[in-house]
């Protein structure tokens, strides 16, 4: 089985990313997954208290869980050696219950907070020697944040505030406007462009606040919690208008929720954090499909698999007799719809790409899934 | 958290601001400024300022002043109310011109600014004298003729007491501003009274009226001339007479007030170079009778200070036409 | 319309307020990002179940005496000390050997100046400047303001209100407000004095914004500046200003200088208060997104932090230009003109009626610019214009502000042709008559020989001799260190161990500048004033919120109460109460009166409607929900109020000083009228330092658990 089983007690085994790559993923976006990673991060602590800087060295204490540590220190560590890479063009979820860290890693990742140890980089760019005037010239080009609150300025119009950025960059007023105006017409908000944002939903807010990260046309797009402020249906609609985005620009984006849901739905690759460490990376099939220790699996065990999971892992080898008829899958087409293909028609379905037969999915392997027993199978090599 | 690195440049950059703005302010102040002790001259239109503390024959002086001045010499006069000891620092100065009625009550300031800055010059006697003594109503003197010495006052000392003085009888004083020496009068003549302060002229006539409408005694520290006197009727209570040097040391003062020859100081200044209106308020000088005519007009009559110049002036020209010769 | 003081406090309220709630970790909890960010309190909640555990057991062994456990280490110390000091120095008064004597070299000093300060480089490279500086900016407002002649003034101000009240219908409301209040000041024949006021107003203001401004800047960026500057902003506010004047004017010479800077050391506090507040109460959310936007330090500053705090630093210039005009005839006492010097000349010759007429364009002149600065700070809190539609569409930003200055084109020069430029004599009515009839009918009848309850003298004196000289002569027989230790004991209930050294210090400074027992004296006026106040305002405000009339029929009375100049009523005031300490204590409480009454008011209607319906449900009748219900859940408010009515009531120490208080407040009137900086300081430091001692003896601080 190639699927990564974790130690979750050992976090060595998460801090090599391409182990647990789905690299199909990274295939569906026309950069290349061979690129050098936008963010390369390697054992990041952040550590709030007294003496900070001297917990990530010293085995013992950083070896504690948080409340000894607190006890014996004063100290809470929010990231404690967190490692990931951040690959270009996809969309990477840091998921996590609040209080575990996801926040602060996130701000760690353009230094709004300072780590306290480890390295980062940013495009193969040291991020921690970057001097003052380099990290700025970062936040205002290259790496954009989007707020759960939102962070608009009260007294400016929508408009002003898209054009904000590009403002603090020093561009030209006629310039920023025609910009600000593009983009505010990207996100939706025609009409509205003269606005305060104490005149808008929260959902409007939160799409001026998109739209004032996108204006500076930036590599990469962080968001904060972003729609957790917001009602359900209009959550949706922008996980939508996010996902809609990233279909057509393709932007590298990284993206912090405590909604697993959402973590499901957005993201190529999810980090699960927990108390500040990571307990898994992988695509949101492995992390359902193969729940690296019972924390992510009783995290996970209330999501519909079916929705989730992909046809591979439901696949046996086909058989010498199949591979004529059935109904055909595409192998990325989830479970839910290879069920109703199977039920349809009654027979296995095969699984089919560029015309070649990969596998076959029947009833019983379907319910495994489903059933969260595993697949049972070794998924059929590609 | 740690704190931004930012933090520390931007104090540093308020900082920078602060001495730069500093440091333009220095610089515009480069030139002396203008001490503004020589500014006024005696020529039409320009203007004359004179103090006006705060009782009414002070401002009926500055009001028959400000008048001929206006329609004699055609100069602006601006009146200014302020108390007779911050008066003097503004003839020291030159912001103010002329202080018509002086009654003594800051001498040190007279010594500094007369006799050793000689920033400021006398300009002779207004004319009225001023008395100060303790006084009761008229009704209470008729009905005590005794009451009217200081040695029988302790006698009748139960008829002043008030809530204020408890078991010694009231002996009210007027605003800060006065000069007195009553505490010290009270104490060296071992009277059974306290002196109790009003705090200002208005709160000090006004129990003077209340009292006297309502027929009840009072003794006040008090004095002639006065507008009040016109309605309310009061005696003097006959204090040990002053002699020459008696109330030198204020401590030991055991002797009633002198008459104070009230008088009007210029600064040096404008008695050099104020021209015709200088000399012109240097000449002023008029009777109590006079004075008090304008006064009564003002307080009693409630008519506005200028009112009551132009018709005291309309009606008296023989009294001041030797002042503007 | 509330008043300076008032609101200023509240400013400052506020404030308090906002700082520990950020700092305390429980509050971090409600927003996620707060839990999220990972502040250490926060994300251990079993470390935070169990801490009150443990105390609680403790305070439950030690329950029933608490005061005495908070108590007993200064108790312990003062059972040591006490005896000491006493044998020592001895237990009357404050003793001889404690005391500095701070008079001889204020005088002294008083001297060097005089002698000086046409020689010394100090006073003529720079404080000559400024003075010069002052006399004529002033002389050039009021001359364009007279030159622009009454209608062209009218003309603007009813132009200028209606656009900052918001252009079209919306702005005719502050407009009328405005066209009224400078009618009645010509109307009352005071319309050059209240040009003259108005200029000095305008420039104190000027001054004291941009100053404030700067202050309010540094502090809100530095927190070791506002460290700093908060007790020199306090004092500022406390210090009476007759005691400072003659320092000005011995600095800055008589008239105008003096009164412009006085009136700027008075209306600074809350403008460099509220833009730190401003400063510092910005929504951190905001200005870390634009953090993340890559906003340099000053880009930070001048795009975000500083638009967030309009609102803060528009209700600081209201509250400016609200102290500024309560300056105005402290003012005139050193020549500065204006309506200050007619309600003074009005009062020497006790002609209430004319000192009331120029005291009302002073209330006008507060209510005017209270209400267009209070509209403008509402429009920017609700984000103006831009949702517009019909008239106001077409009337907002600089169409409204061209249409504004087309108007007034059109409007003077040919009024100006037809109309002279002063008030017309002919529309001016005399109130002064009428006035000085009702008050003297009212004194007369009210002052003695009332049927039954006798008459407001009769009580005075009763007050006077059953009270205040009791509690007079009670403090001062008290020995010294047992009100230094009871000062400390209150100020250790009230807010901790720093609340109780610096009430204690406080006291001890006053014994030690040498005027102890005049400092008991206006103490014993304060403390009465301070109950009477409290128990009349704790009774009219508890009917006016249940009574909505009353509350209604009230409020205009309170306004006018808190913005008239207080010279206006010492006349009537020494007519119903005799000259002596039981009318200062009088006028103190008519002062403090209405910052009390609202603040109940406010207290009682703000406990929760739910508890007060649950309770009316178990059939509570009037007098229980007020005693058991309204009174118990408003205690914040009313402590508030306790603190606000000895403030107050201080502020009027020295205007009791003019109706017979004697002890600080002559004193301070003294050193002034007789230049004596020496005794006037001393008096004005010590009233400080009463006002310090009896604010840490009666506010609760957040220290206190």
């Amino acid at each position: 089985m190639n699927s990564p089983t974790h130690d979750p007690t050992n976090p060595e085994h998460m801090t090599n990313p391409e182990h647990m790559t789905n690299p199909e993923h990274m295939m569906s976006n026309d950069r290349s997954a061979a690129a050098a990673p936008v963010f390369s991060v390697r054992d990041l602590w952040k550590v709030f208290g007294p003496k900070a800087g001297h917990v990530p060295g010293d085995r013992e204490l950083a070896a504690l869980p948080q409340a000894e540590l607190r006890e014996r220190t004063g100290c809470t560590a929010a990231v404690r050696g967190v490692s990931f890479d951040v690959h270009r063009g996809e969309v990477f979820v840091v998921m996590g219950l609040s209080g575990s860290g996801k926040s602060t890693l996130v701000r760690c990742l353009t230094r709004l907070i300072e780590p306290t140890s480890g390295t980062l980089e940013f495009d193969g760019d040291d991020l921690l020697a970057m001097d003052k005037d380099k990290l700025r010239e970062l936040r205002r080009r290259r790496a954009s944040m989007v707020f759960q609150h939102f962070g608009l300025l009260p007294h400016r119009t929508v408009l002003d505030n898209v054009a904000y950025g590009l403002e603090i960059q020093g561009v030209g007023r006629a310039e920023r406007r025609a910009r600000a105006l593009e983009t505010v017409a990207k996100v939706g908000l025609e009409g509205l462009e003269n606005r305060r944002p104490g005149q808008l939903s929260g959902g409007q807010q939160q799409r001026v606040g998109l739209a004032r990260a996108l204006a500076v046309d930036p590599e990469v797009l962080l968001f904060d919690e972003p729609f957790s402020a917001l009602d359900p249906l209009i959550r949706r609609d922008m996980q939508e208008e996010v996902i809609r985005l990233h279909r057509e620009e393709g932007r590298t984006m990284v993206f912090i929720t405590h909604d697993l849901g959402e973590a499901l739905r957005i993201g190529d690759r999810i980090a699960l954090m927990r108390d500040g460490e990571v307990v898994q990376i992988g695509t949101p099939e492995e992390i359902v499909g193969s729940p690296a220790d019972a924390y992510v699996r009783d995290f996970v065990r209330d999501v519909p698999r079916e929705q989730v999971m992909t046809v591979r892992r439901a696949m046996r080898p086909v058989a010498a007799t199949e591979d004529a008829t059935g109904p055909v899958v595409a192998p990325t087409a989830t479970v839910a719809e290879a069920v109703e293909a199977v039920a349809r028609t009654g027979a296995p379905a095969r699984v089919m790409e560029n015309g070649r037969c990969l596998g076959v999915v029947d009833q019983d392997g379907l319910l495994r899934v489903i059933a969260g027993l595993g697949a049972g199978r070794e998924e059929v090599a590609a | 958290m740690k704190k931004p690195p930012a933090f520390t440049s931007r104090t540093s950059r308020v900082a920078a601001a602060a001495t730069a703005a500093l440091a333009v302010t220095a610089l515009s102040a480069c030139g002396a400024a203008d001490t503004g002790a020589a500014a006024s001259s005696g020529g039409p239109g320009d203007k004359v300022t004179i103090a006006v503390p705060s009782w009414v024959g002070a401002e009926a002086n500055a009001a028959v002043a400000a008048h001929i001045l206006e329609e004699e010499y055609d100069v602006r006069v601006e009146k200014t109310q302020i108390d007779e000891s911050v008066a003097f620092d503004g003839l020291d100065s030159g912001k103010i011109d002329a202080v018509l009625e002086d009654w003594n009550g800051a001498p040190e300031k007279i010594e500094k600014y007369v006799d050793q800055k000689k920033s400021v010059v006398s300009a002779g006697d207004l004319g009225v004298t001023g008395k100060i003594g303790w006084f009761v109503p008229e009704y209470l003197a008729k009905e005590h003729p005794d009451i009217t010495d200081w040695k029988n006052l302790d006698k009748y000392a139960h008829l002043f007491r008030t809530a204020e003085s408890g078991d010694k009888g009231q002996l009210l004083e007027g605003s800060p501003s006065y000069t007195t020496n009553d505490d010290a009068l009270v104490k060296n003549l071992k009277l059974d009274l306290k002196t109790v302060y009003a705090g200002s002229e208005a709160a000090q006539i006004t129990q003077i009226q209340q009292d006297y409408k309502a027929r009840k005694p009072f003794l006040t520290y008090w004095w002639t001339p006065n507008w009040v006197n016109e309605d309310v009727k009061m005696v003097e209570v006959k204090l040990p007479e002053w002699t020459e040097g008696c109330d030198e040391d204020p401590k030991a003062v055991d002797c009633g007030y002198p008459e104070t020859p009230l008088r009007k100081y210029l600064s040096a200044g404008f008695a050099k170079d104020g021209g015709k209106p200088a000399e012109f308020l240097k000449r002023m000088k008029w009777t109590e009778e006079d004075q008090n005519e304008v006064a009564a007009m003002i307080a009693g009559k409630k008519m506005s200070p200028e009112d009551a110049a132009e018709k005291w002036v309309a009606e008296n020209e023989d009294v001041w036409k030797s002042w503007v010769a | 319309m509330s008043t300076a003081t008032d609101s200023a406090r509240s400013g400052k309220r506020t404030e308090k307020r906002t700082a520990p709630a950020g700092a305390r970790p429980g509050a971090r909890a409600t927003t996620w990002r707060g839990t999220d960010s990972a502040s250490p309190p926060a994300r251990t909640p079993h470390g935070r179940a169990e801490t009150p555990a443990a105390p609680n057991r403790l305070r439950t062994a030690l329950a029933g005496r608490p005061v005495l456990r908070r108590l007993l280490p200064l108790l312990a110390a003062a059972l040591v000390l006490v005896p000491v000091a006493a044998a020592l120095w001895g237990s009357g008064g404050w003793p001889q050997q404690l005391a500095v004597d701070v008079k001889t070299p204020l005088d002294d000093a008083y001297d060097w100046v005089v002698d000086h300060r046409e020689t010394n480089p100090v006073f003529l490279y720079f404080l000559l400047h400024l003075s010069n500086w002052a006399e004529i900016s002033v002389d050039a407002v009021t001359g364009f303001l007279l030159q622009l002649g009454w209608l062209g003034v009218i003309t603007a101000a009813v132009l200028l209100a209606w656009r900052i009240g918001g252009a079209g219908l919306r702005g005719l409301r502050t407009a009328a407000v405005a066209l009224a209040a400078f009618a009645v000041c010509g109307v009352l024949g005071m319309w050059e004095a209240t040009m003259e006021t108005l200029a000095l107003m305008a420039v104190a203001v000027s001054v004291s914004v941009v100053a404030g401004l700067v202050l309010g800047l540094a502090a809100g960026l530095s927190d070791r500046f506002d460290r700093v500057l908060r007790p020199v902003l306090d004092t500022m506010q406390i210090m009476p200003a007759f005691a400072y004047l003659l320092p000005l004017v011995l600095l800055f010479q008589i008239g105008v200088p003096a009164a412009l800077i006085a009136t700027v050391v008075y209306a600074v506090p809350p403008m460099a208060r509220l833009t730190s507040l401003g400063l510092r109460g910005a929504d951190p959310g905001v200005l870390e997104a634009v953090r993340s936007l890559g906003a340099g330090p000053v880009q930070r500053l001048v795009t975000a932090r500083l638009p967030l705090a309009r609102k803060e630093i528009l209700l600081g210039l209201n509250q400016t230009i609200m102290m500024a005009l309560s300056m105005v005839t402290i003012a005139s006492v050193v020549g500065a003109g204006g309506l200050g010097e007619e309600v003074f000349s009005a009062l020497s010759t006790v002609d209430v009626g004319n000192a009331l007429a120029a005291g009302i364009p002073i209330v006008l002149l507060a209510v005017w610019l209270d209400r267009t600065t209070a509209v403008a700070g509402q429009r920017v809190a609700e984000g103006a214009d831009h949702e517009a539609t019909g008239v106001r569409k077409v009337l907002h930003g600089r169409r409204a502000w061209a249409l504004v200055a087309a108007a007034f084109a059109v409007i003077v020069p040919p009024g100006r042709r037809f109309l002279v430029e002063e008030w017309p004599e002919l529309w001016v009515v005399d109130i002064a008559r009428p006035v000085n009839e009702a008050v003297q009918w009212f004194t007369a009848h009210l002052a003695t020989g009332v049927p039954v309850v006798g008459g407001t003298r009769v009580w005075a004196d009763g007050f006077t001799t059953g009270v205040l000289s009791p509690l007079r002569d009670g403090l001062q027989a008290m020995p010294w260190w047992s009100l230094v230790l009871l000062a400390a004991v209150l100020g250790l209930l009230a807010g901790g161990w720093k609340a109780m050294c610096t009430a204690a210090a406080a006291l001890a400074l006053i014994g030690v500048i040498g005027v102890w027992d005049k400092s008991l004296d206006t103490l014993s006026q304060a403390l009465a004033g301070v109950v009477l106040t409290l128990v009349l305002g704790f009774a009219i405000g508890v009917l006016a919120a249940r009574v909505g009339w009353v509350d209604r029929a009230l409020r205009p009375v309170l306004d006018v109460l808190q913005t008239l100049p207080q010279f206006i009523y010492l006349i009537p005031v020494v007519a119903l109460f005799n000259v002596g300490r039981a009318a200062a204590v009088a006028a103190a409480v008519l002062y403090a009166l209405p910052a009390v009454v609202r603040i109940t008011v406010q207290g009682l209607r703000q406990v929760d409607a739910g508890t007060l319906e649950a309770s009316r449900s178990l059939g509570a009748s009037t007098l229980q929900q007020i005693r058991q219900v309204q009174l118990p859940l408003a205690r914040p408010a009313l402590m508030l109020a306790l603190n606000q009515g000895v403030v107050l009531v201080l502020a009027m120490v020295v205007v009791g000083g003019f109706v017979g208080s004697g002890a600080l407040g002559y004193d301070v009137v003294f050193g002034l009228q007789k230049s004596e900086l020496g005794t006037g300081l001393a008096a004005g430091v010590a009233i400080v330092l009463l006002g310090v001692a009896l604010d840490r003896a009666t506010q609760r601080r957040p220290d206190r658990a």
